[in-house]
């Protein structure tokens, strides 16, 4: 799976930092940095991941298969 | 009213899930609903219905078919009167109008606040430990969000006192246009009256929120006529919805005493506690959204139109989407719950909201060893709000606070 990351629609509530802190960080400014940005995610990552994706309340995170 | 006769292969609903009676316990309601389907017809409401957790999400996050711009309310007299706020419209506009304050309300602008909500939330915590028989609404859950938030939105002194009771009228008239939606229209048109004295006499504190909006207007970003309801926007759904998440966070450690030890073992836990508080009693009932072309969820047919019910409270109590629904369970991951909307329209101010209710968690994990029930909790009447009006506790001191 692939992950799309809607910077614009992103508001920095950070659950999915929360939920996947390997894929997704929170900088000092509150900004969003996916760590796959453009790569697959491992499988072992998949279901935090989806975890993420789920969790995201304004939705900015989308999976593309 | 238009009538519309019930539509053929739907399950229809007839009781009033807005009775007094209903609004005080909605959860038997809710739970026959989803008993009856994943669309059920309200023929009091005249509305579909999406009491499970799957449709729910799925309406909220297809926001080209269902509709926010025609209003989210149960009545078109208010659905037409709140035309011009952020709630109600969609698209450009909406991201427009959200931009105007979102970027107060981001992580990094509420990093700024975090040392003075905690520092609000200790104070009132610390007072309401010494007196240690309290009513958990007045003493605790509405204390910090009044404390917070008419600063942010820069609210004149004079118009504080009323904000509670305005809040509450501007929610009862977005449900059905019940005796209690009627009864609030007075002090509806009250705050909406205040509101365009605050613009029109420019009595919002230098700096704020409410600030930010007027000077939008100045630069014919938005137009004048706008900013009372912009203002209300903002305002009126901070307090009641906080208010609720902190109560009923007060209730449910009363109750599960078990929990508020695992809570205090390991307060990594809090963020998620906040979360699974507002997953088991949302503080938002339902909103609509109008269905802007024929469509299918879940096999039914839903026609253009009509209105959808998306009932996140319900949803929060899908047993197809979590075990064992009804249990309080902080160590559940109750992160994609919808007690805050979702998508496009996903609450603004959850950040805020999260933010004060751990603030206040955080401050009696410090202090207190267990919250004992002191009596009967009495339930808010609201047909939007889902809150406590009363909640008496006894808040037990730790022995050696750390």
């Amino acid at each position: 799976m692939k992950i799309n990351v809607d910077y614009d629609r992103c508001e920095g509530h950070g659950l999915c930092a929360e939920q996947a802190p390997h894929l997704f960080s929170l900088d000092d400014d509150g900004e969003l940095t996916y760590h796959l940005e453009g790569q697959s995610v491992p499988e072992e990552q998949a279901t935090k991941a989806r975890a993420a994706i789920g969790s995201c309340p304004v939705a900015a995170l989308r999976e593309l298969t | 009213m238009l009538t519309t006769r019930a539509p053929a292969d739907v399950p229809v609903y007839g009781e009033d899930i807005y009775s007094r009676s209903a609004i005080l316990d909605p959860y038997p309601h809710y739970e026959r609903l989803r008993d009856l389907g994943r669309v059920v017809w309200l023929s009091k409401q005249q509305v579909y219905a999406l009491p499970r957790y799957a449709e729910a999400k799925a309406a909220l996050l297809d926001d080209q078919t269902f509709r926010s711009g025609c209003g989210v309310g149960l009545n078109e007299p208010t659905n037409r009167l709140s035309r011009g706020t952020t709630l109600n419209s969609d698209d450009e506009l909406h991201a427009e109008r959200r931009s105007l304050v979102a970027h107060r309300l981001t992580p990094r602008a509420l990093r700024k606040m975090e040392g003075d909500v905690q520092a609000r939330a200790t104070a009132i915590v610390e007072n309401a430990v010494a007196l240690r028989t309290v009513d958990g609404v007045a003493d605790l859950a509405v204390a910090l969000p009044m404390a917070v938030v008419p600063d942010l939105v820069g609210w004149p002194a004079e118009g504080r006192d009323n904000l509670l009771k305005w809040a509450a009228a501007t929610f009862d008239l977005l449900g059905p246009l019940n005796g209690q939606a009627v009864r609030q229209i007075p002090t509806g048109l009250a705050m909406k009256r205040f509101a365009g004295t605050v613009v029109k006499k420019r009595l919002v504190q230098p700096g704020s929120m409410g600030d930010d909006v007027l000077r939008a207007a100045d630069e014919g970003r938005i137009s004048h006529d706008q900013c009372p309801a912009l203002m209300i926007d903002y305002l009126a759904p901070s307090l009641d919805t906080t208010i609720s998440a902190i109560s009923s966070a007060l209730h449910l450690f009363a109750a599960h005493p078990d929990q508020w030890n695992l809570l205090r073992d390991n307060p990594a836990l809090l963020s998620n506690a906040v979360n699974e508080v507002v997953r088991l009693e949302a503080p938002i009932r339902a909103f609509t959204r109008k269905v802007a072309r024929d469509t299918e969820l879940s096999g039914v047919r839903i026609p253009e139109g009509s209105r959808v019910l998306v009932l996140y409270a319900s949803a929060n109590r899908d047993d197809t989407e979590w075990t064992d629904p009804d249990a309080f369970d902080i160590t559940r991951d109750a992160s994609r719950q919808l007690g805050f909307g979702h998508g496009a329209h996903g609450c603004a101010g959850q950040g805020l909201a999260r933010m004060e209710t751990q603030a206040i968690l955080r401050a009696l994990l410090e202090r207190v060893e267990r919250i004992v029930a002191a009596g009967e909790p009495s339930w808010a009447v609201n047909n939007i709000i889902h809150r406590y009006e009363r909640l008496p506790l006894e808040l037990i001191p730790r022995e050696d606070p750390s």
